[in-house]
């Protein structure tokens, strides 16, 4: 594999320890292959990821999110409830054009999703700052919103600087690889409370949708690899797969209670 | 004043009396992150080694590990510094100093780029 197409593995569904574990490889993936690689996942079962200093005490003491396992991401960001959602990972290089500075990374990703949602039809956009912007330090990273997150307008209303968030993503940018993570909630998860509940793409299409997790995630890879110049090429075999013996090694760290409760 | 030294990873260090060593994170690095919002800072006499993370911060996007430029013991920490990110941006070589090192072996400091070496690197 060389830095001339963009890896994509779509994992099966995993907990979150080894979810995690899976991304921190990745990061090292990226540094060997010298661009940039994703990993698309899901989870076994509803799970919360909690950002890399969120305090623990916080999340467990929360009524909406009672009874859902937690796993700490070594990304920053808000929580984020998985189960509705498409998760991602993505690596590059900090020598990389999009590895230099967070916003980089984070708004290549987040545009092309703009530009898939909108041949989807949704009138979506990067959120730009305004003083109705919720509290940066909610809990719940859809309840937060930050530079470049994709916001989407309300079907019949006007567009407004409370319109929902559908996609946010956060890094970790270790030595010498930037590792982001990220979510797009294609519905909203009914296994939390309404005051966890964020409407998903599902809900704000307006009608049944005609397009998939799977069928959007191929687009939006596809337009991701288009400005580096380079073709997006599925993986044959899981991420998972490939390193399951390093994986398993590493996910102890992640179930360790004393780095799911380090604040 | 003592020579700055900077490593690729956007720490600098300066020697300073008595031995021991300041660590810091460059302007550009601390521009870079933007909207700083956390930091957690090592423990005093942690032995660190070059390469090793010393401590974390984050901003809106991003968590950074902050890493140890030269290997040593750390002496001091700037405990101020996490209730008072803004001095990182306003004083990144001065009041935004991160840690104190008791440096196992100076020559260490030899490996790093000057200012003008780091400047290019940024630049480029």
């Amino acid at each position: 594999m060389t830095a001339g197409v963009l890896p994509v593995w779509w994992d099966d569904a995993a907990d979150g320890p080894t979810n995690m574990a899976a991304d921190e490889l990745l990061a090292e993936e990226a540094e060997r292959c010298g661009g940039l690689v994703i990993r698309l996942y899901a989870w076994s079962e509803p799970t919360v990821s909690l950002g890399a200093f969120q305090p623990i005490a916080e999340a467990e003491s929360s009524t909406a999110i009672a009874g859902l396992p937690i796993v700490r991401r070594p990304s920053g960001g808000g929580a984020l409830v998985h189960g509705t959602d498409l998760t991602y990972a993505a690596a590059v290089p900090k020598s990389h054009p999009w590895g230099g500075s967070p916003q980089a990374l984070y708004d290549a990703m987040h545009g092309a999703m703009v530009a898939v949602l909108g041949m989807l039809g949704f009138d979506a956009r990067l959120h730009v700052p305004s003083t109705d912007d919720p509290p940066a330090d909610a809990l719940l990273c859809f309840a937060r919103r930050s530079p470049g997150d994709v916001v989407v307008r309300r079907p019949g209303r006007p567009a407004g600087p409370l319109d929902p968030k559908v996609m946010g993503s956060a890094q970790r940018r270790l030595g010498t690889t930037v590792l982001q993570h990220g979510s797009l909630l294609v519905a909203t998860c009914p296994t939390v409370t309404d005051a966890a509940r964020h409407d998903g793409l599902a809900e704000l299409a307006g009608q049944p949708p005609e397009w998939t997790a799977e069928s959007l995630a191929d687009r939006w890879t596809a337009l991701v690899a288009e400005p580096l110049g380079i073709a997006r090429e599925f993986q044959s075999g899981a991420f998972s797969a490939t390193r399951g013996p390093d994986i398993a090694s590493r996910a102890g760290r992640f179930r360790d209670r004393r780095w799911t409760a380090r604040r | 004043m003592a020579e700055m030294k900077f490593a690729k990873s956007h720490e600098w260090v300066r020697p300073e009396a008595g031995g021991l060593a300041t660590v810091g994170i460059s302007k550009y690095a601390v521009e870079a992150l933007t909207d700083l919002v956390f930091m957690q800072l090592p423990p005093v006499g942690r032995k660190v080694k070059a390469g090793e993370s010393l401590g974390e911060i984050e901003s809106v996007k991003a968590v950074s590990d902050i890493y140890a430029p030269i290997s040593g013991e750390i002496v001091e920490v700037n405990a101020a510094l996490p209730g008072q990110l803004d001095t990182l941006g306003a004083d990144p070589y001065g009041a935004g100093w991160i840690v104190r090192i008791r440096p196992d072996n100076p020559a260490e400091m030899a490996g790093l780029m000057d200012q003008a070496a780091y400047d290019a690197t940024v630049k480029s």
